[in-house]
């Protein structure tokens, strides 16, 4: 057993594992180790173990916490259900070998891409600034006055800049899904005399469902990651409500030094996104078994 | 298979090493070398206006001092407290001479992170510690010792276009409508009048910074103070949410919805200047030394340059920021960390950078005719000082950076109208109160 264990094909992986060991296994260990004490930055040698009592305090009565994780799913749903619905439309158009200019358009779709997040929450806040923005300015000159960072209207506003930025990424993958697809149904349903719509209902969709199931779960983990708009433009307010999940830990964790209590936060937060991940999962994989 | 088992085993120790008791920062204070030998300072500063007057004057340090080179680290401000936070942490500091702002001076002090200066400001010969005006000079103790000394101030105060209450047309009309003259507004209920006026003759009342966190609270405050309420009573007890507090908190909402420029529920400093320098606001609570940049004449405001005054916010009592000179603990040069520091802040070279338009700290260079007359005037020095006089700090104690934004988060949110007055009081006051009990 032991000398099967150190054959060759088992050995190969060693370095790879070290690797992992160091990069994943060390800060997850020591985060965790970090999250069970009271740990300071400003008070390192009286850091004190207290075990899940972080855990607890997150859980049962840490309101902030909750509202974060609540604009955070709202915040996800809003910006990928939205990248989803325009990706989509965006893919079928250019897949289109009719659309004018399409090969343009690809490359052109997917400039939002190359620019850093921070960069676009910088560009935004100037661009709908009230005083400054042309956004403003534009909408002024026809009469409308939208007050773009209100406590209704925040969160809103930083999803439709996510879908500004990352809904060339679902193009990208769909086009790339719509592209694999055997033309063989499709010439078959155009014999039958099926309409655009029906061929768009019963073939592209159910055949394109695993893309867009990877395309959904790719951008949602990286939606739930959302940090640069917020503290570029609104820093959590008005009061609370942009405070997303990674902005509340950045506060509590390297604003206040309080590292054990945002580590707890960390790791709630990844038994969240394991369970959101793990569903999403076995839907693709009950998904794929059902087209066998 | 010996080299396998050999990093296998090295993981695995790495692994458990991690769980190990994190590392502890060094916390005794390294022995200061002689300011004979020749040394490179490295100072964390904040990128704003005062640095590059620093910057010039140290050019004239560096020629008087051939062994010491000042080299500086300008960033904005929100890089710095990690910056020098991780500096502390460091088994050898990365800062020789820190800024510390006022929220951060207890935390840092009681950490451990910085060197006690009692000894090297007694050993300086004409230092006259004394000099620096009160309040500012009081932000630097803590528990009985100096840790910081003054580099420049930020207290608040009344900042209003001169020319608006000068008007011969809006003074007939103001004393019509309320049967008393237009004047420079004393009280919160003569501020909030006077900003309902101004909105009335089609000029904002009030550029406000409702911004969450810190800005609304640097903000409020005064109008706290202004109320005859405090966040934290002569007692220790937080009394954030009494009767005072309530009143502060309504008035600035009246006035924020009643005489503030629309969409401005996240403004902070920048938008509130612009929107001063543009004409757009009567007046506004900022920083006393944005005075001189808005009557610059090639300054932000154009034409209106000269047309600003400066008074003392309604009530009195304002709310004083300060930034402190300090020396980290671990630093190995804070000898010649304290020649720097004691050259800037002396009486003589106080005196140029004041001159040169930097935040004034000093009694005696504030009521220097020198300063008056190749500054920006008497009135202006002495306004600053009888606000500077009258100041508390923003806040104070080891947890006062959260306090500011957790309250500040509260306010805002009852400006948004996403809490009641009481509900957010309730639970800005309920917040202090957790964060004060913690170990």
């Amino acid at each position: 057993m032991l000398r099967s264990l150190f054959a060759f094909k088992y050995r190969l992986l060693f370095p790879l594992l070290l690797v992992i060991a160091l990069i994943l296994g060390y800060p997850l260990a020591y985060s965790f180790w970090v999250s069970l004490h009271d740990y300071r930055l400003t008070a390192i040698a009286q850091a004190r173990w207290v075990g899940l009592e972080q855990y607890f305090t997150i859980l049962a009565q840490n309101a902030s916490f909750w509202n974060a994780l609540r604009n955070t799913v709202i915040f996800v749903g809003v910006a990928v259900g939205l990248e989803l619905g325009l990706g989509l439309w965006l893919a079928l158009l250019l897949h289109r070998k009719t659309t004018l200019f399409r090969n343009f358009f690809r490359s052109a779709l997917l400039v939002p891409m190359f620019v850093t997040p921070i960069a676009v929450g910088l560009m935004f806040r100037f661009l709908l600034n009230s005083q400054l923005g042309v956004v403003p300015a534009v909408l002024r000159a026809f009469g409308i006055e939208v007050d773009w960072f209100s406590a209704r209207n925040a969160l809103l506003t930083l999803a439709l800049i996510d879908v500004w930025q990352w809904t060339p990424f679902m193009v990208l993958l769909l086009l790339a899904g719509l592209e694999s697809l055997p033309e063989e149904p499709f010439e078959a349903a155009k014999v039958d005399g099926a309409s655009s719509l029906q061929t768009f209902w019963h073939l592209t969709l159910p055949m394109l469902r695993p893309t867009i199931m990877a395309a959904v779960i790719i951008r949602m983990l990286d939606a739930f990651k959302v940090y640069e708009y917020v503290y570029a433009i609104t820093r959590g307010g008005p009061g609370e409500s942009t405070e997303t999940i990674q902005y509340h830990i950045y506060r509590v964790g390297f604003l206040y030094f309080r590292l054990g209590e945002a580590s707890a936060m960390s790791y709630v937060l990844i038994a969240v996104i394991l369970v959101l991940v793990i569903m999403l999962f076995y839907a693709l994989r009950r998904e794929s078994l059902a087209q066998r | 298979m010996k080299a396998v088992r050999l990093l296998s085993l090295l993981a695995v120790g790495m692994l458990l090493m991690s769980c190990a008791a994190p590392p502890t920062p060094r916390t005794s204070p390294a022995q200061p070398a002689a300011p004979a030998a020749s040394v490179t300072l490295t100072i964390v500063m904040e990128q704003v206006p005062d640095y590059d007057i620093v910057a010039k004057l140290t050019q004239q340090f560096e020629a008087e001092h051939p062994n010491i080179k000042i080299a500086f680290d300008a960033m904005p401000y929100d890089a710095m407290r990690d910056k020098i936070l991780t500096s502390f942490l460091a088994p050898s500091a990365t800062y020789d001479v820190i800024i510390v702002d006022n929220p951060w001076m207890d935390e840092f002090a009681r950490a451990g992170f910085l060197l006690p200066l009692d000894d090297y400001i007694a050993k300086t010969p004409d230092y006259d510690f004394g000099d620096f005006v009160g309040p500012l000079r009081e932000i630097g103790v803590v528990d009985g010792k100096v840790y910081g000394v003054p580099y420049y101030n930020y207290a608040l105060g009344l900042i209003v276009r001169q020319d608006l209450f000068d008007n011969p047309d809006y003074q007939a009309k103001f004393q019509q409508a309320f049967s008393k003259p237009l004047t420079i507004p004393a009280t919160l209920e003569d501020y909030v009048e006077v900003g309902k006026f101004f909105k009335a003759q089609g000029v904002f009342g009030a550029a406000m910074q409702p911004q969450r966190g810190y800005k609304i609270f640097e903000e409020w405050k005064n109008w706290l103070y202004a109320a005859g309420g405090n966040l934290i009573g002569e007692d220790g007890s937080v009394i954030i949410d009494n009767a005072a507090g309530q009143r502060a908190l309504e008035m600035y909402i009246d006035m924020h919805r009643s005489a503030a420029p629309p969409n401005s529920l996240n403004w902070g400093f920048d938008e509130a200047l612009r929107s001063m320098a543009s004409g757009e606001s009567a007046t506004m609570l900022s920083y006393n030394w944005m005075l001189p940049t808005l009557n610059k004449p090639d300054g932000p405001a154009g034409t209106l340059a000269g047309k600003f005054a400066l008074y003392e916010a309604p009530g009195g009592k304002a709310v004083l920021g300060a930034w402190h000179w300090a020396i980290p603990k671990n630093t190995a040069n804070a000898d010649a960390a304290w020649t720097y520091i004691a050259w800037l802040t002396s009486k003589s070279v106080d005196k140029q950078r004041v001159i040169a338009g930097g935040a004034p700290t000093r009694v005696s260079v504030m009521q220097d005719p020198e300063v008056w007359e190749k500054g920006f005037g008497r009135q202006y020095y002495e306004t600053v000082l009888r606000i500077l006089e009258d100041a508390e700090p923003l806040a104070r104690g080891a947890r006062a950076e959260e306090i500011i934004n957790e309250v500040g988060t509260e306010l805002n949110s009852a400006v948004a109208g996403e809490k009641s007055v009481a509900e957010a009081l309730k639970a800005a006051a309920e917040k202090t109160r957790a964060i004060l009990a913690r170990p």
